[in-house]
């Protein structure tokens, strides 16, 4: 992403990642997809944050905080449900022209691998 | 000069030259062109009725593919499944946009209603990821090299004329993204 104004004092970056939850059971079987989106140098930080708060509603804190993982971790999960749902953000965020995938929450069967670590970060 | 975007009583507004609408009109324009779904002679017209297209390909073309990204990194076949149900509306909707902000670029005064200010922040945003696949911006550090291109007089090739002109997109998308977070607090 790309930045052109300074940014709010409650802007730290998080220490925690996103996909850490150390799920014991995931019974729910309309939980398990995570919406991911991935960084890149276009987007403007100003941007991403108000497509977060828009359309999903989340605060100005929250927002800031899932832009600033996505731009300095290169990715960020920013929502979770059901694949139906998390689809559908992400035909969203590609109206939007944010670069957003979905993905299974945990590992599972779906052919590819769940967790799909966001590994190679392109440039 | 173009005026940066401000919110205020009368809504989101902002000015520019007619220059700088005549620019801004041919690269709605220009994107618009790309994202139009070519026709195909054998096409089920009711399937394309409810936007499907059982012959959608990922595109080959760089910025064609950051304008419609495949919906997973690493399932391709779901992720052409999904583009054959999705993508044809995707087109319709960034075409719909990219039209809707070209309209509004009739007169010098603009002043945006909240969906016109929609519009025009996802029209720019194309605008942009598409000059950036042009100018080859694969990183932080390719965008800040172009950034430092901001003098008009310099703009001696096509490149360098390309980079002005994505500064000036990108000036115009944070000043109109400014205004829409400003009209965000004060509608609560």
């Amino acid at each position: 992403m790309t930045l052109s104004v300074a940014l709010g004092p409650d802007t730290q970056e998080s220490t925690q990642t996103g996909t850490a939850t150390s799920t014991d059971v995931l019974s729910a079987p309309d939980i398990p997809w995570n919406l991911v989106i991935w960084n890149d140098p276009v987007n403007l930080m100003s941007y991403v944050s108000y497509v977060f708060r828009s359309y999903f509603g989340y605060s100005e804190a929250k927002a800031n905080k899932l832009m600033l993982e996505v731009h300095k971790k290169g990715r960020s999960i920013v929502a979770h449900g059901s694949k139906e749902q998390v689809e559908q953000h992400a035909v969203a965020m590609h109206g939007y022209g944010l670069w957003a995938t979905v993905e299974q929450a945990t590992g599972g069967s779906g052919g590819g691998k769940g967790s799909g670590k966001g590994k190679g970060k392109r440039g | 000069m173009a005026k940066a975007f401000k919110y205020g009583i009368k809504g989101i507004t902002g000015y520019l030259e007619p220059a700088e609408r005549e620019l801004l009109r041919s690269l709605f324009d220009d994107v618009v062109s790309m994202l139009e779904p070519e026709e195909r002679a054998n096409q089920d017209p009711l399937a394309a009725l409810v936007g499907l297209d059982a012959e959608a390909r990922e595109p080959s073309d760089r910025a064609l593919r950051r304008l419609l990204p495949s919906v997973s990194k690493n399932d391709a076949a779901a992720s052409l499944e999904f583009r054959r149900y999705t993508e044809r509306s995707l087109r319709e909707s960034k075409i719909g946009a990219l039209k809707a902000a070209s309209l509004g670029l009739d007169k010098d005064d603009l002043v945006l209603t909240p969906d016109d200010a929609r519009h025009w922040s996802m029209a720019l945003n194309d605008v942009r990821l598409v000059l950036a696949e042009r100018l080859d911006i694969r990183d932080d550090e390719d965008a800040g090299h172009v950034h430092l291109m901001q003098d008009w007089s310099q703009a001696e090739d096509v490149e360098s004329y390309l980079a002005l002109v994505y500064n000036f997109t990108t000036w115009l998308q944070e000043s109109l993204v400014q205004a829409m977070l400003a009209s965000l607090e004060t509608r609560g």
